[in-house]
């Protein structure tokens, strides 16, 4: 016998969404035959503030737009400002600015192991890996003088250069969280529940995947070696010795995998831009920002973040202030028109973790 | 060398298959073609289908009141030859009509929603909820250029008026505290 | 019943004693300051050991955090769980944005100051404020709920009208069942 459908609010409060959304179902028993997402609950304007702003002020709202990761945005933005200007970047800053990158990048995906094993009930690892990423976030502290919102890489290179003693401090961190990456998986991926819950849930086409809009870590997860760090490469990281890990498979566990080898791989990035990182300028200082006009053009500047690529568009008249900042988050994507189409079929239990696996952050899609 | 000769081939076939398309060459991987905007959807399709543009990287839209006119932006990447496209179009500013793309890439449905509600462009045949981001918004489309966003902040919303002694902290810690400030404090007092 | 003014005294002691070392913050991240709330929690902070927890539902929970700028959108959501939460309940502003607009000054979609449409027990400053806040602002609720000073329902119930009318003037499209105390 056909149940009957109903349809289900989850959102915008509930424990289990990520952030201030919504997302409608239309449920057959315990699995869902239609899902709709309604955002906007997070709709500041920021892009219409920004053209009211000059070009450096506009970094106090740039770092809000997505929370967990700022500092992709702001690196978007920096680079997207250098190309239309034509301005140089020193050698030492790009090497701080990648070290800042993936500093952010094992922080968001600290947060996210907690959230994703949250979503499946395991709130243990939680306590865990959003404990150590406070060990991140003194790094930050003590290089930027914040914690979460750093306004710290700027055009033309960075805001200020390493405290003393920073080097040892971030290879102390980096050797700390190396032993405790093993503890993760004896609690997490090693764990039965997870396997069972992640396994052939939420999977995504690996044919269709590109098509469809997928980035980062959900791409790899479905076996496409797409990296914007390498086919697109910016500042160092075509020097830099890494791997773009991938997973065959495209569902939860083989995108938390892919998440899994990349915090290992940003350590080593770390660890390589500490060694080699010259001395020299770490800023190329821009003029007075009240007068300074950039000249007229556009430009377009993408960087890898945890949730896959990270844009900004950027339009010039010729003035102080930009005629247009435009940016593009891969939750834009992944957590409209992909999540809805993932979540057809799937159980009702699951819906939280799939949104989680995707990196689903809803302040970078309503701006 | 390699991605000039790329870029070469692009813009050979662009031209030979749309002859209004105006090309602009950039540093290193990115190239720009301005086109008319009825041909937006077939040089769209033919990017991707044929030449292997298959990622939608990002559709912008810049008013430009000026001149009367919306331009929207269509950035697509090529997984294989690692290059950028710009399409630029241009939309009447009075009459902002457009094809609607979503059939080519779904996730277009989205930027269009979006850029249906901030610049009310038309999109002819989009399916899709009335709202996006706003609810209930009864005023112009937010992000034009004519839409004052201070104006209407001040006439819709309640703002706390400043502290009066926090305008100088120097005064306001000298009267605080009674702590007498040295002369050299004073000298870039407002 | 207790008549009695000095015993009615011995039991609002008790009374506020326990009910400031059980806030359950109700699990709705409205703005970016929900990212200080992960930290505030755990092993490092541990809110816990002040009896600050989580709580899945309105219904459960006693304490509402602002966390953050609140779009007209999403002002209304908030209006309509605060309505559901049950009594003892308390409400914190968390961020600058909250007290009036920080950074969101001039834009068309934030409300700018927060107690004209719901009463703010404790505001915490700053942008973003460190989970030490966070905790600084949990203790100082905790000492108004001790002293009987942290009574924003009350005040929320007596002026109703007014509150209303402030939300109404923002929110245009009012579809909400009106609560009857």
């Amino acid at each position: 016998m056909r149940e009957k459908a109903t349809t289900l609010y989850i959102g915008p409060q509930h424990p289990g969404i990520t952030g201030n959304m919504m997302v409608r179902l239309k449920v057959e028993g315990d699995t869902i035959v239609k899902a709709a997402t309604e955002v906007g609950y997070l709709h500041r304007s920021f892009e219409k503030l920004i053209e009211k702003r000059n070009w450096l002020q506009s970094f106090t709202l740039l770092c809000r737009f997505c929370v967990p990761e700022p500092d992709p945005v702001e690196e978007s933005y920096a680079r997207a400002v250098e190309m239309i200007e034509g301005r140089e970047v020193p050698e030492r800053a790009k090497y701080i600015r990648v070290l800042v990158l993936e500093l952010a990048r094992i922080g968001s995906y600290l947060l996210w192991y907690g959230g994703q094993s949250g979503s499946l009930g395991l709130y243990t690892v939680g306590q865990w890996s959003v404990g150590d990423r406070n060990y991140i976030l003194d790094l930050f502290e003590a290089l930027t003088g914040a914690r979460v919102y750093h306004m710290y890489i700027w055009p033309g290179g960075v805001r200020r250069d390493f405290p003393k003693g920073f080097e040892k401090k971030v290879i102390d961190t980096m050797d700390y969280l190396e032993k405790r990456l093993d503890d993760y998986d004896d609690l997490m991926f090693d764990n039965a529940i997870f396997k069972k819950r992640t396994k052939g849930v939420g999977i995504i086409d690996k044919e269709k995947a590109v098509e469809w809009g997928v980035v980062g870590p959900p791409l790899r997860g479905c076996g496409i070696r797409s990296d914007i760090r390498i086919d697109d490469p910016y500042e160092i990281y075509d020097k830099l010795d890494f791997i773009v890990p991938v997973e065959e498979g495209g569902d939860i566990w083989t995108r938390a995998l892919v998440r899994r080898q990349e915090i290992r791989q940003s350590i080593r990035i770390i660890r390589q831009v500490i060694d080699n990182i010259p001395g020299g300028e770490y800023y190329n200082k821009v003029p007075n920002p009240q007068k300074w006009a950039l000249p007229k053009g556009d430009a377009y500047a993408r960087t890898e973040a945890v949730r896959g690529e990270v844009g900004m568009y950027l339009s010039s008249d010729g003035s102080i202030n930009p005629r247009r900042a435009h940016f593009k988050g891969a939750a834009y994507v992944h957590a409209i028109t992909l999540l809805e189409h993932l979540l057809v079929g799937e159980n009702l239990a699951d819906v939280a973790a799939i949104m989680n696996s995707l990196g689903t952050c809803p302040p970078e899609i309503e701006r | 060398m390699m991605m000039e000769e790329i870029k070469t081939t692009i813009i050979d076939r662009i031209k030979l298959h749309f002859s209004d398309a105006v090309e602009k060459e950039f540093s290193y991987n990115r190239l720009d073609f301005s086109v008319k905007k009825e041909t937006v959807p077939s040089i769209l399709f033919y990017l991707k289908e044929e030449m292997g543009f298959k990622h939608l990287s990002h559709i912008s839209c810049v008013d430009w009141l000026e001149e009367g006119e919306f331009e929207m932006i269509f950035i697509l990447w090529s997984p294989e030859e690692k290059i950028k496209v710009f399409i630029h179009t241009r939309v009447d500013r009075s009459n902002p009509v457009m094809d609607n793309i979503d059939m080519i890439w779904r996730q277009a449905n989205t930027y269009e929603r979006e850029m249906k509600e901030m610049y009310g462009i038309q999109f002819t045949g989009l399916e899709a909820p009335e709202e996006f981001l706003l609810e209930d918004w009864n005023g112009p489309p937010p992000m034009r250029r004519d839409f004052d966003t201070e104006a209407y902040a001040a006439k819709t919303y309640w703002e706390r008026p400043g502290r009066e002694d926090a305008l100088d902290v120097r005064e306001t810690v000298e009267k605080r505290t009674g702590e007498v400030l040295p002369e050299f404090a004073k000298k870039y007092k407002r | 019943m207790i008549n009695d003014k000095n015993s009615q005294k011995i039991v609002d002691i008790i009374r506020n004693y326990a009910r400031k070392h059980s806030l359950w913050i109700l699990a709705y991240g409205t703005g970016c300051g929900a990212i200080e709330l992960p930290p505030t929690m755990t092993s490092r902070y541990d809110a816990e050991r002040l009896g600050v927890r989580g709580a899945a539902t309105p219904r459960q929970a006693d304490l509402l955090l602002i966390t953050g700028y609140l779009t007209t959108k999403s002002l209304k959501r908030v209006i309509r769980v605060y309505e559901q939460m049950q009594d003892p309940k308390y409400v914190i502003g968390f961020g600058s944005c909250t007290i009036n607009g920080g950074m969101y000054w001039d834009s068309y979609n934030t409300i700018k100051a927060l107690d004209r449409y719901l009463p703010v027990d404790v505001y915490i400053n700053g942008c973003m404020p460190r989970p030490e806040a966070v905790l600084s602002g949990f203790a100082k609720l905790q000492e108004l709920i001790q002293d009987g000073k942290a009574n924003g329902a009350k005040e929320y119930k007596e002026n109703l009208k007014w509150y209303r009318d402030n939300q109404k003037k923002v929110i245009t499209n009012w579809k909400m069942p009106e609560y009857n105390w």
